[in-house]
């Protein structure tokens, strides 16, 4: 098995090279949004000293931090894989002896990921030049700690994007249910605004939601900025969410492959 | 054995090979244990169906139509082990669909099928590491990077031992010749030479039964005979079982002593290539030149086909029965020329199987 996914990471990463031109458009998509959410909170928190006990350098550090963090807790399954099964070229990848989306697109998404990281440390890079970013709370306990979160955040996220993805099985409409998911996350996930800045009711909601995972809390892990016992509770939601999720997939793949093959591919 | 490298010694003397042709045949022979048990297998699928127009569309939205097609009905038949048997029918007559089932990849809608034992649909890692579906174009290929890479994947999935896979690599480069083009993305690959490299990643897993949706379209002459070479050596050194889809008429000829006839989903004919123009259509033509421009009436012979040549050729066609007897007579009565006695081509008699 091992060496099925040591030759896939082959295959992708040799494959994602010859998305340039993609790259270049997603370096700056990441340059742009975070400038702007940046200009934005920097005048209103000097304006007013603070705003929510939040100063400039807090939303520098949470800013700049999700830029990564985001980074590796996205994913791409839609966009690999609905194509595939609106289309019936999933039909190839079905003759095969393995898990087509355990396998190949699970590796398809980290090999995306490990190439537009690189492409991202340059932009990271010049907005910290930018934006001068104290990051003097983060320690190396706080990365050690928020390992497990990014983990469990990506973990999550890629199956739950996956169990989307498979509503493609049913519908061709699944890139409009793509969008109103991608709305859940950004609002409950941080990835707009700190979480600590939504009203009180969005905030409880998202304390029982899987999508903090994906940004708020380790960013907050990293910066030093979440009492342990709040950890404790985000990490055993996570874990719930994570098995609530991978028994979703599980589902949803078998009754979609069912009726893949009902239906023809 | 090391099929491949007496499949080159193939590929160096056609005539060899097509003396060496009859080698798996035992569709009449006693039972052994099927490669292939198909019984009563039925696929239909539900369509939905509209008028054209905006208040269909409308209509459609709330209420959707659903219309059956009969994909493939109530189909039975066996295939021996090593047999390489020719599934023939026009457009949409199933065999398509039922190669899906076959594989594994569509559920049927009745009846049952065992491959090697196994229930093709359950799609269970033992069977789909022993059996390949080669269809047209559909890729087993990554579009992006060289074939070469893919293959190494394979290897990986399908477990293959270094040592077994690059002997097969071997064998496969020697017949297909594919060194030159393993190392290009297959994206910059001409048509034949992305088939080869489909058909190599098919194989690499040496599968023993192999379904093949027309494994030549597309290509040039020389390439469908290459292809057709190899599948030939491979079926006879492997001994694996291949079921295969054509339009040309030459793969199936050259390739399979048995045909199964599929037309609107249910089975036509079954049984020897041979046997089928005798059954099917019991006719010969004759086709003749005469010496001097007379205004003979052919049609008094047997029926006069459209056509002929510049040469004054013309075609008659006659019941096979009674050939001898209008040969006879026509060199007796007319001013012949020429006139040789010729089957009729095997495309016209299966033509004439999908009507009947």
């Amino acid at each position: 098995m091992l060496q099925i996914y040591r030759r896939l990471w082959q295959v992708n990463w040799a494959e994602q090279w010859q998305y340039r031109a993609n790259l270049l458009m997603y370096l700056l998509y990441w340059l742009v949004s975070p400038v702007v959410y940046l200009a934005v909170w920097i005048t209103v928190a000097n304006s007013q000293g603070s705003v929510n006990g939040l100063t400039a350098n807090d939303f520098v550090t949470y800013y700049l931090t999700l830029l990564i963090v985001v980074q590796l807790t996205s994913d791409i399954t839609i966009h690999l894989l609905a194509s595939k099964i609106q289309d019936g070229t999933l039909s190839g990848d079905l003759l095969r002896p393995i898990h087509p989306i355990l396998t190949n697109i699970l590796v398809n998404n980290i090999a995306f990921k490990a190439l537009t990281f690189i492409g991202l440390i340059p932009v990271w890079l010049v907005l910290c030049a930018l934006f001068h970013p104290n990051y003097s709370s983060v320690t190396g306990s706080s990365l050690l700690l928020a390992i497990p979160a990014i983990l469990l955040g990506f973990s999550i996220g890629f199956l739950l994007g996956a169990t989307l993805t498979c509503l493609a099985f049913w519908t061709t409409r699944v890139y409009a249910i793509g969008e109103f998911y991608t709305a859940l996350v950004i609002l409950f996930s941080g990835q707009f605004v700190p979480l600590q800045l939504m009203p009180p009711t969005i905030q409880r909601l998202a304390e029982f939601l899987p999508f903090q995972m994906f940004c708020y809390v380790p960013i907050e892990i990293i910066l030093n900025q979440m009492p342990p016992e709040v950890m404790l509770r985000n990490y055993a939601v996570g874990v719930v969410w994570l098995v609530i999720s991978m028994f979703l997939f599980k589902w949803v793949w078998r009754e979609g492959v069912k009726r893949f093959s009902a239906v023809g591919a | 054995m090391d099929f491949f490298q007496s499949g080159r010694m193939v590929l160096e003397s056609t005539s060899r090979l097509m003396i060496n042709l009859p080698v798996y045949s035992c569709y009449n022979a006693n039972r052994m244990t099927d490669a292939i048990l198909v019984e009563k297998l039925s696929k239909t699928y539900q369509v939905p169906e509209r008028e054209g127009g905006f208040g269909a569309a409308v209509g459609g939205f709330f209420h959707r139509k659903y219309t059956d097609v009969n994909a493939v009905q109530q189909v039975s038949f066996t295939i021996q082990p090593g047999e390489m048997v020719g599934f023939l029918g026009p457009n949409g007559a199933g065999k398509t669909t039922t190669l899906k089932m076959l594989s594994g990849l569509l559920h049927p809608t009745g009846g049952r099928a065992h491959v090697l034992g196994f229930t093709p649909w359950d799609r269970k890692r033992e069977y789909l590491q022993t059996m390949t579906l080669v269809m047209g174009q559909r890729s087993r290929l990554s579009w992006d990077i060289p074939a070469a890479d893919s293959f190494l994947l394979n290897q990986a999935i399908y477990r293959i031992s270094d040592a077994d896979y690059q002997r097969t690599l071997k064998e496969l480069d020697d017949l297909l010749e594919l060194s030159p083009i393993l190392r290009k993305p297959v994206r910059n690959l001409s048509l034949g030479e992305r088939m080869k490299c489909e058909l190599a990643a098919g194989l690499l897993h040496r599968p023993k039964v192999l379904f093949l949706d027309e494994p030549t379209i597309g290509l040039d002459i020389t390439a469908q005979a290459r292809i057709r070479t190899f599948l030939e050596a491979y079926n006879r050194h492997t001994g694996a079982t291949i079921l295969l889809t054509s339009h040309y008429m030459a793969d199936v000829t050259a390739l399979c002593e048995r045909v199964i006839i599929i037309h609107h989903g249910q089975l036509k004919y079954d049984g020897g290539l041979t046997d089928l123009s005798r059954r099917v259509a019991p006719f010969k033509l004759i086709a003749v030149t005469l010496g001097d421009p007379c205004p003979c009436d052919l049609s008094a012979y047997g029926t006069l086909l459209p056509g002929g040549d510049e040469d004054g050729k013309q075609l008659i066609q006659v019941s096979a029965r009674d050939v001898a007897a209008i040969t006879a007579r026509m060199l007796a009565e007319l001013p012949i020329h020429d006139l040789t006695i010729e089957d009729p081509p095997i495309e016209d008699v299966i033509e004439q199987a999908f009507q009947g």
